[in-house]
C-alpha cells in the first residue's frame, strides 16, 4: 500500500540556489516519520516545499494518492495538512484565542471537541487565552502553533523542530503531547533533538545536502552507531 | 473660543474624509505591501460618479451608493489587472499604479468632461445650527459622525469577525495564513475592493464638502493619503485615524493662522515623521 | 588616443550625433526645430533620471525639483543681470551648485529609507519646492512666472539647437563613462542586490547619495536649457507631471541604458506633438495621456526592459533584469530556509 504522503525525486530551488537535489520518502499512515540531518541539509525546505511555500522544480509530491506539487499553499492545506513552521508562525498581535479562531475552518461540534481536547493537553493556552501571541514564552508559542495545526481535522501534521530553543522540561511536555496526538493523526517531524526524535518516531529518513540518503526504522537507527556518526554527528 | 471650536470642527471633518481615503490604503499596504498610487484615482471616480447620480436623481443617498459601487468595481479591476501581475515587485508596483492613476484621471475628463463641477449639499444637510454664539455647519457634523461610525464599524469587524482576524493575521504573517488553508489572494482582493470603496465614498463626501470637483484632485489626494499613512504607520488602521485627524487639524489651523504655509504643512509633517520615526507613529506588530 | 580601442557602439553613437547635426539644415521650420530642442532637453533629463531608476534602482518622484532649480536659477540670473553669455554661465554655475547642495542634503536625509518611503518623500519635497515657487513671488513671480531676454547668440533657433544637441552628446558620453566606471558597477550591483553589496563592504548609502547628486546636477542642467528654450519660466517646472513624463520616457525607452531615455524622449515628445495635433480631428486625442498611460502600463508588465533593453537582451542574451526586483520575497524565503 502506498503511503499517505509520497515524495519522489523532488528537487527545489531557493532563488538560484539548488537546495533539494533528490528527496524521496514515504510516510505511512498512522506513524511518525522523522526527518533527520545536519543544519542546512534541507529539512525545513522539504517541509516548505510540501506546503507549496517553495516551488517543486522536478519530481512529484502526492498526498492521499493525489498529486499536490505546485498547488497553492491554501489548497494543499485544505487537503488536510497542518503545518507548524520552524518559527512557529504565531500572529503576534492576535491573542491566543484569536490565533485559534483564524485557524479554525469550521466552528462545528467536532472542531470544538478537538479544541477542548487540545486545550486539555495544553492548559497554558486556556490560561492565557486573552494574552497576545507576542507575549507568550517560547514553549507556549510552540504549544499554540501545534494546537492551531491540530484543531482542524487534518490527516497529516508537518512539525518543524518543535524542541528548538526550549528548556528541557518544556521539551518533555511537548514530546508527550505529540505522542498523544500520534494516536489520532499521521505526523512528519523535523527534529535535531535525537532524544525526542527517537522517543516519538517510528521511522526516519536522513537528509544530507538535499538528498535522502538513508532510512529505516527508528529502533534500528539507535543501534546503528556508524550512520549516526556519519550523518548526524552523534556518537 | 467659537473660532477655535469651528476650526476644530473643520479639522475633524477634513480629517475624517482623509481617514476614509487612507484607511483602505493602509490596509492594502499592510496586507499586500502594495503601495497603490492609483488610490486617489478611485477617490475621484467615486466623487464624479456619486455627484452625477446625486444630481440626476436628486437623491444624495443614491449618489453615495453609486459612488461605493463604482469604487468596489474599480478596486476589483485595479487589483486583477494592474496590481496582481506585479505582486512582490515594489518598483513595478509603484510605476504601474502611478500609470493607472494617470489613466483614471484622464478618463474622468473623457467621461464627465474636463471642467470642474460645482456641487451643493442636499437640503437636509445644508445650513447650520447655532449653539450660543457658535455656528455649527450641518454637513461637517454629518461627516464627523459618519466617519466615526465607519471607524467603529470597521474596528469591530477587524477585531471581532473571523475575516477581520484573517486580515490582521495576514498583515503579520502571510505565509502562515496560507498554511492554515486560507486563500490569501481572495482576502487581498476583498480588502482591495473594500479599500477602494472607502476611497470612493470619501470622494463622494468630499465633493460636497469642498463644493467643487476636478480631475486633478486624484493625485492631490493620493499624496494626502500617503502622508497620512506614513505618519500613522503603514498598515495601522487606528494609526491612520489618528494621523488623518492630526493632518486635518493642522490644515485647518494653518489655513487660518499661517495661510502661506497651509499647503506645505502636511508635507513638512511627513518629512519630519519619516526622518525621525520612519516606521510611523503607530507600528504594526509583525 | 588609439582608435582601435574605441567601442564599436561609440562609432554608431557618434554617427547618430553627426546625423542630428545636419537636421537643422534640412528641417528649417522653427516649430519642428523646437520639437527637436525639447527632445534633447528631455533626453538629458530622462538620462539623469535613469541614473537613479535604471542604474541604482531607486525611484524618485521628486526629480523635477532639480530641473526646476536649474530653470529658475538661469531665469532669475538672466532677468536680474544683463542678457549676456556671462550671466548665462553664472546661471549654470548657480544651478549646478544649488542642485548639488539640495541633492546632497535630500540624499543624506532620505536614501536610508525603503523604496516606497523614498518615493513618497521625494514627491513631498518636490511639492514643497512647488509651493515655495508659488509663494516667493518677489523672486519667482508666483504662478504666472516671468519672461527674460536671451543672449544674442541663442536667439537664433539653429544655435539653440546646436547648444542643446552638443550638451546632449557630451552628457551622454560623460554619463556613459560614469556608468561604465567601477563606480557605476557598484551602483548596478546595488540595483541587483543591495544587501549583498553592503555586505561586500561598500557603503551603499554613500554610493546612492553620489548617484543622486550626479543625477540632480544633470537634471538641473536640463532645467537650464529648458528655461532658455522657452525664454520663460513659471511654477510648471516644479510640477509632478514633469517627473511623470521623464519616468515614462525612461521606462518606454529602456531602463538601465542611456540610449533608452533618449529614444523614449523622442517618442514621447513626437507622440505628444502629433496626438495633440489630432485634437482637431477628434477630441479624444486631447486626452492622449490615456493612450500614453496605457502603453506605459503594458510596458511595465510585459516589457520591463523597455524598447532598448528588450532589443539588447535579444542580441546579447543577457539575463532579463531591468525593473525586476524580487529581493524582498527572497529575503523572507532565505530567512526561513534551513
Amino acid at each position: 500500500m502506498e503511503g499517505l504522503l509520497v515524495l519522489k525525486q523532488v528537487e527545489a530551488f531557493i532563488q538560484h540556489y539548488h537546495i533539494l537535489h533528490d528527496i524521496s520518502f514515504e510516510v505511512p499512515k498512522g506513524e511518525v516519520t522523522v526527518l533527520l540531518g545536519r543544519n542546512g541539509a534541507g529539512k525545513t525546505t522539504t517541509l516548505r516545499t510540501i506546503m507549496g511555500l517553495n516551488q517543486v522544480s522536478k519530481g512529484t509530491v502526492s498526498f492521499k494518492g493525489e498529486a499536490i506539487a505546485n498547488r497553492t499553499t491554501h489548497q494543499i492545506a485544505n487537503k488536510g495538512i497542518g503545518y507548524v513552521p520552524e518559527d512557529q508562525g504565531i500572529f503576534n498581535g492576535l491573542t491566543v484565542g484569536e490565533n485559534m479562531r483564524v485557524a479554525m475552518k469550521k466552528e462545528d461540534e467536532e472542531t470544538m471537541k478537538r479544541m477542548e481536547w487540545v486545550l486539555e493537553l495544553f492548559p497554558d493556552l486556556k490560561k492565557y487565552w486573552k494574552k497576545e501571541g507576542g507575549q507568550l514564552s517560547g514553549g507556549q508559542k510552540q504549544m499554540l502553533a501545534i494546537a492551531r495545526a491540530y484543531v482542524n481535522k487534518n490527516d497529516l501534521l508537518l512539525i518543524d523542530e518543535p524542541s528548538k530553543g526550549l528548556a528541557p522540561i518544556i521539551v518533555d511536555k511537548v514530546t508527550e503531547s505529540i505522542q498523544q496526538m500520534k494516536e489520532q493523526t499521521t505526523i512528519v517531524l523535523v527534529e535535531q533533538n535525537f532524544m525526542m526524535a527517537s522517543k516519538i518516531g517510528n521511522r526516519f529518513y536522513i537528509i544530507d545536502d538535499g538528498v535522502t540518503v538513508h532510512h529505516g526504522k527508528m529502533d534500528e537507527l539507535k543501534e546503528d552507531k556508524i550512520t549516526m556518526k556519519k550523518y548526524l554527528g552523534i556518537s | 473660543m467659537d473660532l477655535i471650536i469651528s476650526l476644530v470642527i473643520n479639522g475633524l471633518a477634513t480629517g475624517m474624509l482623509i481617514f476614509l481615503l487612507a484607511a483602505g490604503l493602509t490596509l492594502i499596504f499592510g496586507l499586500m505591501s502594495v503601495l497603490n498610487f492609483a488610490h486617489g484615482g478611485l477617490f475621484i471616480w467615486g466623487a464624479y460618479t456619486g455627484v452625477w447620480v446625486y444630481q440626476m436623481s436628486n437623491s444624495f443617498i443614491l449618489g453615495i451608493i453609486a459612488g461605493i459601487i463604482i469604487g468596489l468595481l474599480l478596486g476589483l479591476v485595479t487589483e486583477r489587472l494592474i496590481v496582481r501581475p506585479v505582486y512582490g515587485n515594489h518598483i513595478q508596483q509603484i510605476l504601474i499604479t502611478l500609470g493607472f492613476m494617470l489613466v483614471l484621471q484622464e478618463m474622468i475628463k473623457v467621461v464627465f468632461g474636463p471642467d470642474q463641477k460645482a456641487v451643493f449639499p442636499p437640503e437636509y444637510l445644508a445650513g447650520s445650527f447655532m449653539i450660543g454664539d457658535i455656528v455649527l455647519i450641518k454637513y461637517r457634523l454629518f461627516i464627523i459622525v459618519i466617519g466615526l461610525l465607519i471607524f467603529i464599524l470597521a474596528t469591530i469587524i477587524l477585531k471581532k469577525s473571523r475575516i477581520g482576524l484573517i486580515v490582521r493575521a495576514g498583515v503579520m504573517d502571510k505565509e502562515m495564513v496560507q498554511s492554515l488553508g486560507i486563500n490569501i489572494k481572495l482576502v487581498f482582493m476583498l480588502v482591495f475592493m473594500v479599500g477602494a470603496g472607502l476611497a470612493a465614498l470619501s470622494g463622494v463626501f468630499h465633493s460636497i464638502y469642498s463644493g467643487v470637483i476636478y480631475a486633478e484632485m486624484g493625485l492631490e489626494f493620493s499624496i494626502l493619503a500617503f502622508i497620512v499613512v506614513v505618519i500613522g504607520g503603514m498598515g495601522s488602521f487606528s494609526g491612520s485615524l489618528f494621523a488623518a485627524i492630526l493632518v486635518g487639524l493642522a490644515q485647518a489651523f494653518m489655513a487660518y493662522y499661517v495661510p502661506a504655509l497651509s499647503l506645505a504643512v502636511n508635507m513638512l509633517l511627513m518629512v519630519i515623521v519619516l526622518i525621525f520615526r520612519p516606521q510611523g507613529l503607530f507600528q504594526v506588530k509583525e | 588616443m588609439n582608435l582601435r580601442h574605441v567601442d564599436k557602439s561609440t562609432w554608431i553613437y557618434l554617427a547618430a550625433s553627426l546625423l542630428l547635426l545636419l537636421v537643422p539644415f534640412i528641417v528649417t521650420g522653427r516649430s519642428m526645430q523646437f520639437i527637436f530642442i525639447q527632445i534633447f532637453i528631455f533626453a538629458i533629463f530622462a538620462m539623469s533620471y535613469d541614473i537613479l531608476l535604471g542604474f541604482t534602482g531607486i525611484i524618485s518622484f521628486g526629480h523635477v525639483m532639480f530641473f526646476g532649480i536649474g530653470a529658475y536659477s538661469t531665469a532669475i540670473v538672466m532677468s536680474r543681470l544683463d542678457s549676456t553669455i556671462g550671466s548665462f554661465l553664472l546661471g549654470v554655475v548657480i544651478a549646478v551648485i544649488l542642485a548639488s547642495i539640495v541633492s546632497f542634503i535630500v540624499g543624506v536625509l532620505t536614501l536610508r529609507l525603503k523604496k516606497h518611503f523614498y518615493a513618497m518623500l521625494t514627491l513631498a519635497l518636490a511639492g514643497l519646492f512647488l509651493v515655495a515657487a508659488e509663494k516667493w513671488r518677489s523672486l519667482t513671480g508666483g504662478n504666472d512666472g516671468f519672461t527674460f531676454r536671451l543672449p544674442e547668440i541663442f536667439r537664433d533657433s539653429q544655435n539653440m539647437y546646436m547648444l542643446c544637441l552638443v550638451s546632449l552628446v557630451l552628457i551622454f558620453f560623460g554619463l556613459r563613462r560614469f556608468t561604465k566606471s567601477p563606480f557605476g558597477r557598484v551602483l548596478m550591483s546595488i540595483r541587483e542586490n543591495e544587501n549583498r553589496t553592503e555586505s561586500l563592504g561598500y557603503k551603499v548609502v554613500h554610493y546612492k547619495v553620489i548617484a543622486s547628486v550626479v543625477a540632480g546636477v544633470v537634471a538641473s542642467f536640463a532645467g537650464v536649457l529648458y528655461a532658455l528654450s522657452l525664454r520663460f519660466v513659471n511654477t510648471g517646472v516644479f510640477a509632478t507631471d514633469l517627473t511623470i513624463d521623464v519616468l515614462l520616457m525612461t521606462i518606454i525607452g529602456g531602463v538601465g541604458t542611456l540610449v533608452g531615455p533618449i529614444l523614449g524622449a523622442g517618442l514621447v515628445e513626437f507622440a505628444h506633438h502629433w496626438l495633440s495635433g489630432l485634437a482637431d480631428v477628434h477630441w479624444i486625442f486631447e486626452r492622449w495621456i490615456i493612450l500614453y498611460g496605457t502603453i506605459y502600463i503594458l510596458v511595465v508588465i510585459f516589457f520591463p526592459l523597455g524598447i532598448v533593453g528588450t532589443i539588447q537582451s535579444k542580441f546579447t542574451n543577457r539575463p532579463l533584469r531591468g525593473l525586476r526586483d524580487n529581493r524582498k520575497a527572497n529575503e523572507k524565503k532565505g530567512r526561513r530556509a534551513s
